[in-house]
């Protein structure tokens, strides 16, 4: 008997999976973040999905300064810093193995990702399938950007769709478009990231322009396959919440045939810590989130223009 | 019988009633707890006057004395009346049970820390004067202190089975027949035992017996009407000199209630209300005891609410205040239990179980109005009583009746428990109890369950220490706190070759607990058959047929008693920690691991850490899960294993808060908790090691073969209020609870964590180690957010729609 040739399963890096959330789709489901991220918004609050390979952030509150990393690194990266008991890792001379993550007591090294095969995540997704049946829920993969693994997002959503699992997917859409063929005939929902419509303003901020981003949509929502999509605005206070842009919003988004609803989410600083962990600077430290009056004010100033559009003050999280 | 559904409006302004039962309310919450003597001074005088007749007639004479002579008032705003001592949170002292629990604690019980109650000088001095010297030597406590068997005293001194709860109180553990009641009547239910008293013949063998037993229901039976008389005259004496015109005549309509039931049959929704309570405060002043559950409300009162609407007797909002104003009734009564067993079950924990929804005796949807109006109830009076349960049969309730459980659930008072329909009736045949009759099955005290006026059993004997289980098989059967050995030997775990050989231990351990509890159980039913309950044996069908008392197996049907698990997820992790990081990886040795153990793991912060991370029950996990099932078919093959002359024993998973006072008993387990904490609730995850959400608690939670534990299995769950307060959270929830039921989860209960519990967690993080949020998309300890972020997830919580959880 001839022995098939196995085919290695396709891997992804992925960041985390959530289970039963509620924040991203319709009913319970399970959020597969992945890591990797082409744009670069400032109030990002997942920076821990920007790279797209694992990466270890380090919590300096919850060291208790037992030197255990220090005397156990096979590279003798880590070390404390002068006059403290706090630790620093020299990226030279690491090779991210991950062996203090394992033996730190306190928990205050941590590991962002880790690299999981299509069959391993689907062991994930199908524990909840009782879940996904009686809410209406399922699968959902945000990021980072799915697009960025596209191969592997494709064939999860595929798997999803031949178990009668319904699919969603956040993303903000700057890729290659054959990348979103790809995932598109196995894709129930699209969320998309719309955070100015001002080509400049969007390049100033986010480190790319727009254009890119404006064309996938239509050219997705002149597509095949009965999509739905949805628009999120990221409501980021003094970037995009003027009359003007959310005006250019509504206009763009009456151009698309498949759109179900415009979600506006709040800003929000969550991710602020995570930020120190990985030893970055949070460039929107002075930013507020916008308040609940303001958020509900811009809502219905969107509403005002009668578009027929439904818009709604979002329970999701936006990542960029 | 369903019929037509009506839809509540879920905000508005407050009915006018609502003043009334707001002072009712006040009046119990501003009443503190309190010793009343008067119950046990007039059983003793009574029991006395009866030297020398059989013992069921004396305590049915004490009985009638009671309802003749104790002190009866009709307190201002209330329309249904009533209470079982002269004060109304009175703890009552059962004292033919045991009046010496008290004489241990008279010194202290003012100010004891679980559960106080004030004792006045007065009765201080009436129980020592007249309770305690008649009674010495005589209760049923005595005669188990006496009895315990030495295999079960040495365990139960170690801490690691609690088996005294039955003998510090009365039966309670029970429904009663209140449908019989109700429907046909005391005089109905005296002539049944008349008829049969006239088929005696007290010179066949045997049948002198029977007619004392009946006679003594008689006179029980007399009692009540008795009671509900002086209650009658009483109103009419206040309703004589009433200057307002308006109470006068509520007055006056109590008099009437109480001159009719529950002597004859209810004819009115307001009558059977009333027959009802008094009944419910008769068999509470025979014995002192939790859980005298009222069951399936929503059933049995369903044809008067429906007679009365119909003939225009009375207004839906007229119903809702009656309902009310009994819903602070049960908040009335407070159980006195000793110091050690309210350590156990803190809360004076009345277990007044009312049950609603689930399928009639034909297997249908059996919710109707009444079902929504005494979730409402529950919704509006928010006290500690009754305990309101939900039977939820996901086949046949509607959603709309889902949807107001979950708005109910949402107000964050812990109630209902919910309970999957489908899992009680398994239970119930389980039991032996035929498909016909389980479908009218009802929760019971906590998650117990029960059979209206058919079914006798303890559900709750005693309580088991799972820690102890995992403690005894790697210590070969020492107690670490107390220095000796207390259980069998089981080997040294320096020997065990493998895997297997510990899990045997595990298993040999849990043996013989179990044998010890069963043993302790055969002296308890004997010592319990000398524990007459006429009262409540009255609307007990079969015992009027058999003319055989509740306490000598007179039901319908009898069951072996309740054996309690306390530490579920204790167990499981640490068996899977010692698979996982000793046999499977081969990372810890077992010298090493009983190292750490031995030194509550200081100075062994590497094998804690390798512990804490090692699989865990409660996220979905298949080695944590695995053990679960086969170590929880084991228990409950061995508990099944034996019987009682009642009947096969009876397993089940809900300690109270015996968590607490057991986890005192043990020392560092290889899950990484530490000596002497609180084990693990029920059959919830261990605190803090959930870390995968709700689906995953679930998914472990279902490995457990929920069925076989026919004294059920409690669940306890936090929610987020993102679940909560928004339209899309609500339609969640029920999804939620939709799919526990497909899983074949038993019963579930929500917490909800409020911002004030977040700000509390903020200012004490110690003391909320364990509290778990859900940030952006993970799951985070909350004591280990930075300030900012947790100050912005306070601040989202009362925000719609917001990732606290």
């Amino acid at each position: 008997m001839a022995i098939k040739p196995v085919k290695k399963p396709t891997a992804g890096s992925v960041l985390r999976i959530e289970r039963s959330s509620i924040h991203d789709g319709q009913g319970l489901r399970t959020v597969i973040f992945l890591k990797g991220c082409p744009l670069n918004c400032a109030w990002c609050s997942t920076p821990e999905s920007k790279n797209n390979s694992p990466e270890k952030g380090y919590a300096a509150e919850q060291c208790r300064g037992c030197g255990r990393c220090v005397d156990s690194c096979p590279c003798g990266a880590i070390y404390f810093e002068t006059g403290s008991r706090q630790v620093r890792t020299d990226p030279a001379k690491c090779s991210i193995c991950f062996h203090c993550v394992k033996i730190c007591p306190a928990g205050a090294i941590k590991k962002y990702g880790s690299t999981l095969t299509v069959p391993e995540v689907m062991r994930q997704v199908t524990t909840d399938e009782v879940f996904y049946f009686h809410s209406g829920g399922g699968v959902t993969l945000s990021g980072g950007e799915p697009l960025n693994q596209a191969a592997f997002s494709a064939e999860v959503l595929k798997e999803c769709k031949a178990l009668g699992i319904n699919t969603a997917m956040e993303s903000c859409f700057y890729s290659d478009y054959k990348n979103i063929e790809m995932i598109l005939p196995w894709l129930d929902t699209l969320y998309v990231d719309l955070k100015h419509l001002d080509s400049v303003v969007h390049e100033e901020w986010i480190g790319s322009d727009n254009r890119l981003i404006l064309d996938n949509i239509i050219k997705a929502d002149r597509g095949p396959g009965p999509l739905a999509i949805v628009v999120r605005v990221p409501l980021v206070p003094g970037f995009n919440d003027s009359d003007q842009n959310l005006l250019s919003t509504l206009r763009f988004c009456m151009k698309l045939n498949r759109l179900k609803e415009i979600e506006i989410l709040p800003y929000h600083r969550l991710g602020s810590e995570t930020y120190v962990h990985l030893g970055l600077d949070y460039s929107c430290r002075d930013l507020k989130p916008p308040t609940a009056e303001l958020l509900l004010e811009r809502v219905s100033f969107m509403k005002r223009q009668g578009s027929g559009i439904d818009i709604s003050a979002g329970s999701g999280f936006t990542s960029g | 019988m369903p019929e037509t559904v009506r839809e509540f409006k879920p905000a508005g302004p407050e009915p006018a009633y609502m003043e009334r039962i707001n002072r009712l309310k006040k009046r119990v919450l501003e009443t503190r707890p309190e010793m009343d003597l008067e119950n046990a001074r007039i059983l003793t005088r009574g029991f006395i006057e009866s030297e020398g007749e059989p013992l069921v007639l004396r305590k049915a004479k004490a009985f009638y004395k009671q309802c003749a002579e104790k002190s009866v008032a009709v307190l201002d705003d209330e329309l249904i009346v009533g209470c079982p001592g002269s004060k109304i949170r009175g703890g009552i002292l059962c004292a033919d049970s045991c009046w010496s629990v008290l004489d241990r604690e008279l010194d202290t019980i003012s100010s004891r820390s679980y559960d106080p109650f004030y004792l006045q000088p007065a009765d201080r001095e009436a129980f020592l004067n007249e309770v305690k010297p008649y009674w010495k030597g005589r209760s049923n406590y005595e005669q188990w202190l006496a009895r315990i068997p030495d295999e079960t005293r040495i365990l139960r001194d170690s801490g690691v089975v609690y088996i005294d709860r039955k003998a510090v109180r009365g039966f309670g553990e029970t429904t009663a027949g209140y449908r019989w009641l109700i429907n046909e009547g005391v005089e109905g239910i005296t002539a049944a035992v008349k008829k049969r008293r006239a088929e005696l013949d007290i010179a066949r063998p045997g049948d002198y017996e029977k007619d004392c037993y009946l006679q003594a229901l008689l006179i029980a039976a007399g009692g009540i009407i008795k009671l509900a008389e002086r209650y009658a005259k009483e109103a009419e004496l206040l309703a004589s000199t009433e200057p307002d015109m308006q109470r006068k005549k509520e007055l006056e309509t109590i008099a009437e209630t109480c001159r009719r039931v529950p002597a004859r049959p209810a004819r009115s929704f307001r009558e059977a209300l009333q027959a009802l309570y008094f009944y419910q405060v008769a068999i509470f002043m025979e014995q002192n005891a939790a859980s005298y559950n009222p069951g399936r409300m929503d059933q049995y009162l369903w044809p008067y609410y429906r007679a009365d609407l119909e003939a225009g007797r009375i207004t839906a909002e007229e119903a809702q205040e009656l309902l009310d104003c009994l819903w602070v009734k049960f908040s009335e009564p407070c159980l006195f239990q000793d110091a050690g067993t309210a350590e156990f079950a803190a809360g004076y924990p009345m277990f007044q179980n009312v049950c609603v929804g689930g399928v009639d005796e034909t297997g249908r949807d059996a919710v109707n109005d009444l079902s929504y109006m005494i979730l409402q109830a529950t919704m509006e009076v928010r006290l500690y009583q009754p305990s309101l349960s939900v039977r939820y049969s996901m086949a046949k309730n509607p959603n709309s009746f889902l949807r107001k459980v979950v708005e109910l659930i949402s107000l964050g008072t812990g109630f209902p428990a919910f309970h999957n329909d489908d899992q009680g009736i398994m239970m119930l045949m389980n039991k032996g109890i035929p498909l016909r009759e389980a479908y009218d099955w009802n929760p019971c005290g906590c998650v117990e369950t029960n059979l209206e006026g058919r079914l006798r059993q303890y559900t709750a004997l005693a309580d088991i220490n799972l820690g102890s289980m995992v403690e005894f098989a790697l210590t070969d059967g020492k107690s670490r706190k107390h220095g000796r050995q207390v259980s069998r030997q089981t080997g040294d775990p320096a020997f065990f070759t493998g895997f297997e050989d510990f899990l045997q231990a595990v298993k040999d351990q849990v043996a013989h607990a179990v044998r010890a509890v069963v043993i302790g159980s055969h002296v308890i039913d004997e010592i319990s058959m000398d524990r007459p309950c006429p009262a409540l044996s009255l609307t007990f069908k079969e015992c009027i047929d058999r003319a055989l008392d509740y306490s000598r197996g007179g039901a319908k049907y009898n069951v072996g008693n309740g054996i309690i698990l306390i530490g579920v997820a204790d167990l499981v992790n640490s068996i899977a920690a010692v698979r996982h990081l000793v046999f499977d990886t081969g990372q810890v040795s077992m010298e090493r691991l009983l190292a750490a153990l031995n030194d509550n793991f200081e100075g062994h912060e590497d094998i804690e850490k390798l512990c804490r991370e090692a699989p865990k029950y409660g996220n979905g996990e298949t080695l944590a899960d695995q053990v679960a099932g086969e170590m929880f078919t084991f228990i409950a093959d061995e508990i099944e294993k034996y019987s009682s002359k009642f009947g096969a024993m009876t397993p089940g998973i809900l300690p109270v808060s015996g968590n607490t006072p057991f986890g005192l008993e043990i020392g560092a387990l290889p899950s990484g908790r530490r000596a002497w904490q609180p084990l693990a609730d029920v059959v919830s995850p261990s605190g803090g090691t959930d870390l995968s959400g709700p689906s995953a608690v679930l998914k472990s939670v279902a490995h457990l073969p929920h069925s076989r534990y026919v004294q059920g299995t409690l669940l306890n769950m936090k929610v987020e209020p993102a679940m909560l307060n928004t339209e899309n959270g609500i339609t969640r929830l029920m999804a939620l609870l939709k799919s526990m039921c497909s899983l074949g989860v038993y019963h579930v209960q929500f917490n909800v964590i409020d911002q004030e519990t977040l700000i509390r967690a903020q200012e004490n993080p110690e003391q909320y180690k364990g509290l778990l949020v859900r940030v952006a998309g993970y799951t985070a300890y909350f004591s280990e957010l930075g300030k900012n972020v947790q100050d912005e997830i306070i601040g989202r919580t009362v925000q719609q729609g917001n990732p606290v959880g």
